[in-house]
């Protein structure tokens, strides 16, 4: 249903380009959910963005997005009205900011039904009701007539994916939609997402910093870093045969409620790239303790590890070149990179080896049987 | 309920010092006799009765002599009380609809004001409706632009505009469009509506420009802000079009500068109006008050003073309340 | 997080620094060429009308200097007005008096008002209510009134006036002083001065005062600009200075209607005398104001 090509995006600014997606691509199929992985300023918001065309007239976007054999960069130029709202979507971190303060949350609903699907007020008014309804909103009658400060912050983002499914998209994209919610209404909201996306046989894509949110919940990962794919897979086959450097230290930053007790928590080390100033290589590299001098050099390309499985790294984890590398840093106490490897005493070599897959994440979706779910 | 009366006691209580400020000043600083008859004040009526000077009742209106004049008005506005008594007393007055007598043709103040009042309001109305037609528009433009040539442009041009007095703005204006090109009449026509609305044409420009400058910075800048929130990205995703957007969610939010300059802007109108009544000739309040002070009117000065600035707080005082119907959240907090 | 897209429908790429944070969006502002132009226009201005005894110019009050009326030209420079005089040497005078007037005013607001604003920032309490109240009765009188009420009682000589719009100027620069005071009046090197035993008239002079000033000295400008215009309406109104003669006054010589239809300079000249400095006084106050408010943002306010 949706296919990006070689998504690359560049914001001219005063300093330079900045180089916020560097080469992405992936396909969607209808009904399934994408969920994208990274840190801040890996690039998998900007990439969001992009499909959406809510970037700044200074951004320059190469590459192709066709949905539904549907050229998208094309709709965008020809500023298409009801495509965006209508059949792809999106919602957002900060509930509380993505609604109008200054507007009744019943006309905030039926914006989309009123504009785009030319209906009536009253009709608009009923669907509305309906629609919070099923996004679970108690009271939708008195709500309708609400401001958005008079509600909670898990029924703002309740009521935000009310507004966003109204026109009854083909696709949602979610960026960290529950980042800012308590955290017991977060698996709440991401459950509805869940029975929504099932519901309509609508497609999902999850952003999020998160693994543990995309466990269970997604059908293919993607990790970015630095604007670019480091891996992507299937969900099972990512935890079970996870092949980058990257995508094992964000597994070991979760938390495990079956640790020893004040095990430490381990972070990943350094910081990210500057996108202006793009190093050459990989650019993990510098953060990566399987790094070698070739990881300084060549930008590792997307290899098949796998039938649907890609990963871009030159020393992947459980191969060859990998278990090389990291033995020949342990021996030298440093990577090619300059990375001090004591940091990385007394974590574990690979977690995704235990026979208890299972990530203990709060977030654990539907069939997920982890010590804690 | 408890917003709405405490600002109404606020407002009272700013009635009456301003009240007190005008009377006051006008009885410290200058002669409360004076104030009262005007030139008759001159004569010493101790001299008079002394026999040592003529009587000059001749001078007098009714034929009565002057010294009968000045006790009459010293029992009736009793000068010989204490001035805060005398305050409490003429408050009195005015609240009953008495506002004193004009001293150069023995009107009663209060007819002479009800007559030039509506026109200086019709001039005030007009000019803030070209102000906001202008600056509306404009504000939008240039915030929608924000830092391209079209807006820095703008913004040079309101601070141009902004820096031209108001009796320089009007003169320029009646030089073109009244003496070159002789597009606008060049008095004051009070057949109909129309005819008057036309004449007010030019000077409610005059006055309206500046003002549509000032309130096109305010609005720009509240308008930037508020195109940074979320909400409108998130607007966005829903796909409503720019203009969508721009008037129906970022603009009623950014309004809060505007009502806020809107009322602090309104002395300054009241200001413009005494002068530029002069220029285009409007029989209106303004001008009335400037001959008053040439000629030591004093009742027409004190009357129009009060009428004036009673008004003066009574908008803002509506422009308080008109800010919290726009943000539902002042209300709560009042 | 670190994103670099703003929703800014039209913004160039000057607004949006890809890291910055939200509250930096304005650029840090230097003074500015403009500024110093400005100030070199004020200052020139100035300087001409404080030396204006001693130049070599036309008398101001000669008439017959030229012909009546006579256009801008090589004899004169700005032409002649209607009773034949310089308008040139009209124009340089005038500004004594129409800068006296600026200067006063502000000077008296500045000190009332800033001294009223001191007080009230400092002590708060009934103190502070009081004053504040007296400002928002005095702001809440339509201004050019407030200046007849006083003109009409008590004459237009250049002292009443000055004054007059002086008294204008207390309850803005109150208002200021009195914000910039309360910001200030919780730091630390107060609190330190008043455990070190100070009074409090020290510290109001020694530690508050310099730094109110700061903020102050921007609105001195703008509210110079102010009163240069408002005492030229007043002259326009035929309420100013009636001894000597100011820009305003000019202008309303200028005015009649035959008289702007046949030589308009007469008028013109003095409104872009006026609109000049103005302008320059509103820029460069303007501009003083963005700059020090951008440095107390830097520094973190308190």
């Amino acid at each position: 249903m949706l296919s990006v090509q070689d998504l690359r995006v560049g914001f001219r600014t005063e300093r330079g380009v900045v180089r916020a997606v560097d080469g992405v691509s992936f396909d969607l199929e209808a009904g399934s959910t994408l969920g994208i992985v990274g840190e801040s300023g890996s690039g998998k918001s900007v990439t969001a963005k992009t499909l959406m065309n809510l970037l700044p007239s200074y951004a320059d976007i190469s590459g192709s997005i066709m949905f539904d054999g549907r050229d998208v960069r094309a709709l965008a130029r020809s500023r298409a009205r009801h495509f965006w709202g209508v059949e792809m979507t999106m919602i957002f971190q900060d509930p509380m900011t993505s609604l109008n303060p200054v507007k009744r949350i019943g006309q905030q609903i039926g914006e989309c039904l009123t504009v785009h699907l030319g209906r009536s007020r009253s009709e608009a008014r009923a669907e509305a009701l309906d629609l919070l309804d099923r996004v679970g909103v108690p009271e939708p009658v008195k709500r309708l007539r609400q401001y958005p400060h008079e509600l909670s912050g898990g029924l703002r983002q309740r009521v935000v994916i009310a507004m966003a499914l109204a026109c009854g998209p083909r696709l949602l994209i979610a960026d960290e939609p529950t980042t800012a919610l308590d955290v017991t209404v977060q698996k709440h909201i991401l459950d509805l997402l869940d029975y929504l996306r099932r519901e309509r046989g609508m497609s999902m894509i999850l952003i999020t910093h998160d693994l543990g949110v995309v466990k269970g919940r997604a059908d293919d990962i993607m990790v970015m870093y630095g604007g670019r794919t480091m891996e992507q897979a299937d969900t099972a086959t990512l935890f079970a045969k996870m092949r980058h450097p990257y995508t094992e230290a964000l597994l070991e930053t979760i938390p495990r409620i079956d640790a020893p007790s004040h095990s430490r928590l381990v972070p990943i080390p350094g910081k990210p790239p500057d996108p202006i100033d793009v190093p050459s290589g990989c650019p993990f590299a510098a953060r990566c303790r399987a790094c070698t001098d070739a990881c300084l050099v060549d930008q590792p390309a997307l290899t098949a590890h796998g039938a649907t499985h890609l990963c871009a790294c030159h020393a992947p984890v459980d191969t060859s070149e990998g278990m090389v590398a990291r033995e020949a840093n342990l021996a030298a106490g440093r990577t090619p990179a300059g990375l001090d490897l004591a940091v990385f005493a007394g974590v574990r070599d690979h977690p995704g080896d235990d026979a208890s897959l299972d990530v203990p994440s709060r977030f654990a979706g539907p069939g997920d049987s982890g010590p804690v779910s | 309920m408890g917003f709405l009366a405490r600002r109404l006691a606020a407002l009272l209580a700013v009635l009456l010092t301003v009240t007190a400020l005008a009377f006051g000043s006008l009885n410290v600083l200058g002669d409360p006799l004076f104030n009262v008859v005007g030139f008759v004040a001159s004569v010493d009526c101790d001299a008079v009765l002394a026999g040592e000077v003529e009587d000059v009742s001749g001078q007098t209106a009714g034929g009565r002599g002057d010294c009968e004049v000045i006790e009459a008005a010293k029992r009736e506005h009793h000068l010989d009380r204490a001035l805060p008594v005398r305050y409490g007393l003429w408050l009195g007055d005015i609240v009953r609809g008495d506002l004193g007598t004009s001293f150069k043709n023995e009107m009663p103040v209060r007819q002479v004001i009800g007559e030039k009042l509506p026109k200086t309001l019709l001039l005030m109305l007009v000019a803030e409706v070209f102000g906001l037609a202008i600056a509306i528009p404009w504000a939008v433009a240039a915030a929608y632009r924000a830092n391209r040539a079209f807006d820095r442009v703008s913004t040079v041009g309101s601070f141009g505009l902004l820096a031209i007095p108001n009796f320089a703005m009007g003169i320029i204006l009646f030089y073109f469009f009244v003496v070159r090109w002789q597009v606008f009449p060049s008095r004051f026509e009070d057949a109909d509506l129309l005819a008057r609305l036309k004449s007010l044409v030019l000077p409610g420009l005059t006055l309206g420009l500046p003002l549509a400058a000032t309130y096109q910075r305010v609005l720009r800048t509240d308008l930037i802000t508020t195109l940074q929130e979320d909400f409108v990205q998130m607007a966005r995703a829903k796909g409503m079009t720019d203009r969508w957007i721009m008037f129906r969610h970022v603009l009623r939010p950014s309004l809060f500068s505007l009502v806020t300059v809107f009322g602090l802007t309104t002395a300054g109108l009241i200001g413009g109006a005494l002068v530029v009544e002069q220029i285009y000739s409007i029989p209106g309040l303004g001008r009335a008050v400037v001959e008053a002070v040439i000629r030591d009117d004093f009742p027409i000065v004190l009357g129009a003073v009060v009428v004036i600035a009673t008004g003066f707080v009574v908008i803002n005082f509506t422009v308080d309340v008109f800010y919290s119907l726009i943000d539902p959240r002042v209300r709560r907090d009042g | 997080m670190d994103d670099p897209t703003s929703v800014d429908p039209g913004s160039s790429s000057e607004s949006v620094e890809a890291f910055a944070s939200p509250a930096a969006g304005l650029a840090r502002k230097q003074l500015g060429f403009g500024f110093w132009l400005s100030v070199t226009w004020v200052a020139v201005v100035v300087v001409v009308a404080v030396l204006a005894p001693w130049l070599p110019i036309a008398d101001p009050d000669q008439t017959g200097f030229g012909d009546r009326l006579d256009a801008p030209g090589w004899a004169a420079w700005f032409g002649t007005d209607s009773n034949g005089r310089d308008m040139f040497a009209r124009t340089i005078w005038g500004a004594r008096v129409s800068l006296t007037v600026g200067f006063i005013a502000i000077l008296n607001g500045l000190v009332i008002g800033g001294s009223l604003g001191l007080v009230a920032g400092y002590f708060r309490g009934p103190v502070d209510r009081i004053i504040s109240f007296a400002f928002f009765a005095l702001l809440s009188f339509p201004g050019l009134v407030l200046a007849l009420l006083i003109i009409a009682s008590l004459g237009t000589s250049l002292m009443v006036v000055s004054m007059t719009l002086g008294i204008l100027s207390i309850a803005p620069v109150g208002r200021l002083a009195r914000s910039a005071t309360l910001s200030f009046a919780e730091r630390e090197f107060v609190h330190a001065s008043r455990v070190l035993g100070a009074t409090h008239t020290r510290i109001m002079v020694r530690e508050l005062l310099p730094n109110v000033l700061i903020p102050m000295s921007a609105l001195a400008l703008l509210g110079m600009a102010l009163a240069i215009v408002a005492e030229g309406g007043l002259a326009f109104l035929g309420l100013s200075v009636s001894d000597g003669f100011s820009w305003g006054k000019m202008i309303l010589l200028g005015s009649a209607p035959r008289t702007l239809r046949d030589a308009p300079w007469v008028a013109l000249v003095p409104i872009g005398a006026m609109f000049l400095t103005v302008l320059a006084l509103n820029y460069a106050g303007d501009r003083l104001r963005q700059h020090l408010d951008v440095r107390e943002m830097a520094f973190g306010g308190g």
